[in-house]
């Protein structure tokens, strides 16, 4: 995804999409992609399947961006979670037998932070999608006619570049 | 489901598509090139590259190394280079040959453009320099001075002898050498073993079971004589550890060698020991091969690291730990398994070769088998044996190589340096045995060059003395033949060579034979100069190496007086509770425990 691709789903995302599910499941999807180290297939995948959802690219963005200053907390938590289910003797041979898997190592899923980041990030998933729709729900009350009449927003969607990729696009 | 995301994807990937069918293969051609002018320091010809990925597969023709050396020479050419990759290893980021081939590999072919890069210089390694520098320093025209008797005046300080730092170096090496074999040589580690069978022996000789007892005593005499042996093993080691520092002590001869001649030199005298007129005789020639030689073994070094395994087991992620698990099948990153060669070797008459190049790796821990390359070939009245072995399977990497190649045609050899004094050899036929082994840095090898058959004609014009000059034509008139003999010791980066040749002998015996007395006169001086500045450091070495070997002998000799007495106290005292005199109480069942 480059740049210019990312600034435009931004500011599309913030008056579309902004329904309080969408914005609800944006905020999840971002929360558990943003839990994992991102040069894994696992990630990008994850990354793909956020993309292709109609789903609130925004919010979803800024839950990663949070996620990277919360992560060297989290993997204190993602990381022996990790670590227990990979070494435990009644999960060797699942592990033993998708690490002679081609292509599935390349998921990363021997990383305790991967494993242990997707265990949690799964587990938390539905607590995170209600806090995020509630926030949706507000957000959309108060916050969207704010932001999309922001100075801010207003400059971006007025620079030429944009104007211009986002009509050859 | 967002389409509009979805086809500009579906787009890229057609992109993606068109790439590697259009642009893939100059792309690699281009990466490859720059890849190898980078490695050979040369500039680098490749006719095609042909790469397909269904089938994954490569092929490359029309390839041309050129040489750092000489501007118009290639250093190898080949017409193609072919192979299949496994594809299942491929999804692993693995690339695995099962078979490649070689063909039309030649060595030193003419090229008719420069070989030469932009801003890239050569670099000469010191030691090959060095052998170039003393040919050309050599002048043989300043024997005459020898008679002025010029070298009295020259002075020599302990400063500038490169001996003087060797003995002070041996003196720091022995001295932590010495004080860790005394620390080894004593005896309270026996002392401890011996303390504790004691109290085991007064342990079970207060028990009053005797079988246990027995079962007990049988168990301690096999540790005082496990005891004994264990010393006896340990004082052998030692003593052979200490004899071997004495092997330092050559080297300090042979800078003390240098020195004198260094300090020939400033007297304006040409060496003339064996070993300097073959330096100068085939120092040059041997010097580029040499060099030639070790740059391959430094490349082949380079991309067989020291212990792949260290990086394979690296466990610690950016985040987080990576957990590996067995492996059904593990690979390396990138194996050759078998790489079929075939060529020519030589120009005007060349001799076909063919052979194989097996198990070429980056991880030789994983794939666990060394790699191996034998070539041979043969051709009216010649013959190529070349075979090699790189084992990096272990912690260290070691190998070796030997090559015989009989039948050279010899067209024209020049040995020396025109400016002093050389030989022009032409005709004839030469052999070429060689053998290099080496592990780790540490390189060793041996070559012997025979040229039989040929003319030798003297080049003495520079010689400005005429009774030199006509005793050096004369030493080598009527010559048909030349032995030049290289031994290679040291590392990689720091290697030491010493060459010898017949003609050097030769020169030496004419040199001898016109101002041998003058000559030997003014080495003795140059000699007891070197002697007079080296005495306090040789004779501190003296005295450590004299006190410190007297001192561990005591030692391991009182050591082995109290392990030796306590011992057979223990023994005897075994020996009498398993079988007591006549009439007394006890007398244990033989048992095997």
């Amino acid at each position: 995804m480059n740049p210019l691709s990312i600034i435009r789903q931004f500011i599309k995302g913030l008056t579309s999409d902004t329904d309080p599910e969408q914005i609800g499941w944006g905020i999840a999807l971002g929360f558990l992609i943003g839990l994992l180290p991102k040069a894994t297939l696992t990630a990008q995948l994850l990354l793909v399947l956020l993309m292709a959802l109609r789903v609130n690219i925004p919010m979803a963005l800024l839950t990663m961006l949070a996620m990277l200053f919360l992560n060297p907390l989290m993997d204190k938590l993602t990381d022996p979670v990790g670590y227990y289910l990979l070494t435990s003797s009644a999960l060797y041979p699942l592990w033993a037998r998708l690490y002679n898997i081609p292509v599935v190592p390349w998921t990363g899923f021997n990383n305790t932070v991967v494993a242990g980041g997707l265990v949690v990030g799964l587990v938390l998933l539905a607590p995170v999608y209600l806090l995020g729709k509630k926030f949706g729900v507000a957000y959309n009350a108060s916050l969207r006619d704010k932001l999309t009449g922001s100075k801010f927003i207003k400059g971006l969607k007025a620079s030429w570049l944009l104007d211009w990729y986002f009509k050859g696009n | 489901m967002r389409w509009s995301y979805i086809l500009p994807r579906f787009a890229f990937l057609i992109l993606v598509w068109a790439f590697f069918f259009f642009a893939f293969d100059p792309l690699l051609k281009w990466s490859l090139r720059k890849g190898m002018e980078k490695a050979a320091g040369a500039k680098v010809e490749i006719a095609k590259v042909e790469t397909s990925f269904l089938h994954p597969s490569f092929r490359m023709t029309g390839v041309a190394v050129g040489s750092a050396q000489e501007e118009f020479t290639n250093t190898l050419e080949f017409s193609a280079l072919e192979f299949r990759i496994n594809g299942a290893p491929l999804l692993e980021k693995k690339f695995i040959i099962d078979e490649a081939a070689l063909a039309g590999l030649k060595f030193g072919t003419p090229r008719k453009t420069s070989a030469k890069l932009p801003f890239v210089k050569e670099e000469e390694s010191s030691f090959v320099a060095g052998l170039k520098e003393e040919s050309k320093n050599m002048a043989l025209g300043r024997a005459a001075d020898m008679k002025s008797g010029a070298a009295a005046s020259v002075e020599v300080s302990a400063d500038s002898l490169s001996s003087a730092k060797v003995y002070q170096d041996l003196q720091a090496k022995y001295e932590a050498q010495y004080a860790e074999l005394s620390k080894k040589a004593d005896s309270k580690e026996y002392q401890a073993r011996l303390d504790a069978i004691k109290t085991s022996y007064a342990e079970a000789n207060a028990k009053a079971d005797f079988l246990k007892k027995a079962k007990e005593f049988s168990k301690m005499r096999k540790d005082v004589k496990q005891l004994t042996e264990d010393f006896k093993n340990d004082r052998k080691l030692i003593e052979e550890t200490a004899a071997s520092l004495n092997e330092g002590l050559k080297t300090a001869e042979e800078a003390r060698r240098r020195d004198i001649d260094a300090v020939m030199g400033k007297m304006k005298m040409p060496s003339m020991d064996a070993q300097s007129l073959a330096r100068l005789l085939a120092g040059p020639a041997v010097a580029d091969k040499t060099q030639s030689a070790l740059k391959w073994l430094a490349l082949v070094r380079k991309y067989m690291p020291e212990n792949s395994q260290k990086k394979m087991l690296k466990a610690e992620a950016k985040r987080g730990r990576v957990i590996s698990f067995p492996k059904e099948q593990a690979y390396p990153s990138f194996l050759i398994k078998k790489l079929a060669v075939s060529g020519e070797l030589g120009l005007d008459v060349p001799l076909d070769i063919a052979g194989t190049i097996e198990g070429i790796t980056t991880q030789p821990q994983i794939y666990g088998k060394p790699l191996t390359a034998a070539l041979k070939g043969s051709k009216a009245g010649r013959a190529l044996d070349f075979r090699a072995l790189a084992d990096n399977t272990g912690s260290v990497i070691k190998g070796n190589a030997q090559l015989r190649y009989s039948g050279i045609a010899v067209k024209e050899l020049a040995l020396g340096n025109p400016a002093s004094v050389g030989a022009s050899i032409t005709g004839g036929t030469g052999r070429f045995e060689g053998a290099l082994s080496f592990e780790g840095e540490k390189i060793n090898g041996a070559a012997d060059y025979r040229i039989a058959g040929a003319k030798v004609v003297p080049q003495a014009e520079a010689i400005q003395p005429a009774p030199l000059k006509a005793a050096v034509m004369r030493s080598m008139s009527g010559l048909t033949g030349v032995i030049i003999g290289a031994k290679i010791s040291g590392t990689l980066a720091n290697p030491d060579i010493a060459l010898t040749t017949d003609l050097a002998e030769k020169l030496g015996g004419a040199f001898k034979d016109v101002f041998g007395a003058e000559y030997a006169k003014v080495r003795a001086q140059a000699q007891e100069k070197v002697d007079a500045a080296l005495k306090p450091f040789k004779s501190k070495l003296d005295s450590l190496t004299g006190s410190r070997q007297k001192e561990l002998k005591e030692k391991l000799d009182a050591s082995q007086k109290n392990i030796n007495g306590s011992g057979d106290a223990l023994l005897n005292d075994l020996k009498e509770q398993a079988s007591p005199a006549e009439g007394g109480k006890m007398k244990l069942p033989k048992l095997k425990f």
